[in-house]
């Protein structure tokens, strides 16, 4: 009865999470040697939805990319780097879209993940496409301090909670 | 059975911040969370009272418990007594309480404590918790990386206690210290990074100073040290500390120290 339940329940989820986050392109602040760079590698090959990680050693980046219909958030990864003992400085990712018509401050549930595309204009999202994070966290101090002056207009940014994404296509 | 499992899923891996891997002090940033570090230092002092060298072994085992907070456990081991003689242990914790981090560098503040016991006889006015005295230490620390040199200072207050069973402090000595050090790293190879396997080569230079707080008695030592990181798995630091002045009586200021530690990663698996 309880196995039946699970399997129910994981059909159920299977059909909500289909193809989320293909990869991520996250750049890591405060460190400039190899070790410092191996301590976040691992942080991200521990997680069992990653299927494989390259590394930049000299520009810190690094290049997560994710098993089929894994249920990674950007929140997931950004926390696996601080816990290395490090901050994000950029994170870009790429994610499936069909054909989803975009407008400056439009939001939508893609996959589970709520996102407020934000500085945008009108156009349609179709196929792999990579998108900025702009929120608190996801980019340098001194960006967010920019960028908190400049997104004032846009509620939700100033709000700095964790219910939501703001992107913008690059 | 499956946590056991994971348990053995060990990922050796190496320690952060290679410039700031300090031999003699702790940066303000501590090592990745959920990751578990060994550390073996020796050390080989010139005897200033009597002739010979004196040698000192002390394992040390750190834990990073989340990503502000770690914690080590020491034993002191020497053989000034002929015999190699474990003298006594310590519990260190380190707190991060502030970071500005941005692309190629970062600043961080941290506030740590010791608590040590030592059952040795006290020979010297010098008052040192890792290996010597009873007693605690407190003190903060701040930590600066700029692209490949990072410059740390601590400043701290140092008291010591009575080494029971056998050894009251003497009353004739400050039981209490002020500590401060200054300490200079520099990543000197590999210029470019190609891979996690290339050896990394810091050069690091120490300054380490105590003012005894009752009598104004101090010194000021000088450590120069190589650290050598080996596939991203290895730390051997080798240094040489000498004392530049001293107005207060040290057993043995001056010597060679060796130091091998190693990281173990994801201790517990965990897939959030």
């Amino acid at each position: 009865m309880k196995s039946t339940f699970l399997y129910i329940s994981l059909f159920l989820f299977a059909l909500n999470t289909n193809a989320q986050i293909i990869k991520a392109e996250i750049i890591a602040t405060g460190l400039t040697c190899s070790m410092c760079s191996n301590a976040i590698n691992k942080q991200f090959k521990a997680l069992a939805e990653v299927e494989n990680v390259e590394t930049d050693l000299n520009t810190n980046t690094f290049t997560v990319y994710l098993k089929k219909d894994s249920k990674i958030t950007p929140r997931i990864l950004k926390e696996r780097v601080e816990k290395a003992g490090f901050f994000v400085g950029s994170m870009i990712i790429t994610m499936q879209f069909v054909n989803l018509n975009i407008s400056d401050n439009f939001s939508v549930s893609q996959d589970n993940l709520p996102l407020i595309f934000i500085d945008s204009k009108s156009k349609t999202l179709n196929g792999a496409t990579r998108v900025k994070i702009l929120d608190k966290s996801f980019v340098t101090q001194k960006e967010y301090k920019k960028l908190s002056k400049l997104y004032a207009k846009y509620v939700s940014y100033a709000l700095v909670n964790e219910d939501n994404y703001h992107l913008k296509t690059i | 059975m499956k946590h056991l499992f994971y348990g053995f899923i060990v990922l050796i891996s190496f320690q952060i911040k290679a410039q700031e891997l300090f031999v003699f002090t702790e940066p303000a940033s501590n090592m990745p969370s959920n990751s578990v570090g060994i550390r073996l230092g020796q050390s080989l002092l010139n005897e200033q009272i009597k002739s010979g060298y004196n040698y000192h072994i002390m394992p040390e085992i750190m834990w990073g418990i989340n990503k502000n907070l770690m914690i080590h456990a020491s034993a002191f081991v020497s053989n000034r007594n002929t015999n190699l003689v474990t003298e006594g242990g310590s519990f260190y914790a380190k707190y991060r309480f502030f970071s500005i981090d941005d692309l190629h560098s970062h600043f961080r503040l941290a506030t740590f404590g010791r608590y040590s016991f030592n059952n040795a006889d006290i020979h010297q006015d010098e008052i040192e918790t890792m290996g010597h005295n009873t007693g605690f230490e407190t003190g903060i620390i701040a930590t600066q990386l700029i692209n490949k040199v990072a410059i740390s200072s601590t400043l701290s207050f140092e008291k010591a206690l009575d080494n029971k069973p056998n050894y009251d402090f003497p009353s004739t000595q400050s039981n209490n210290a002020t500590n401060y050090s200054l300490s200079f790293g520099k990543l000197v190879y590999p210029k470019k990074y190609t891979s996690f396997k290339q050896t990394n080569i810091n050069l690091m230079v120490e300054f380490l100073g105590q003012t005894l707080n009752e009598n104004g008695k101090s010194y000021l030592d000088v450590a120069p040290s190589i650290q050598f990181i080996i596939n991203s798995q290895a730390r051997i630091d080798l240094a040489y500390k000498q004392e530049l002045y001293a107005s207060m009586l040290r057993s043995a200021p001056n010597g060679f120290y060796l130091k091998m530690e190693y990281t173990f990663f994801n201790i517990k698996q965990n897939k959030k």
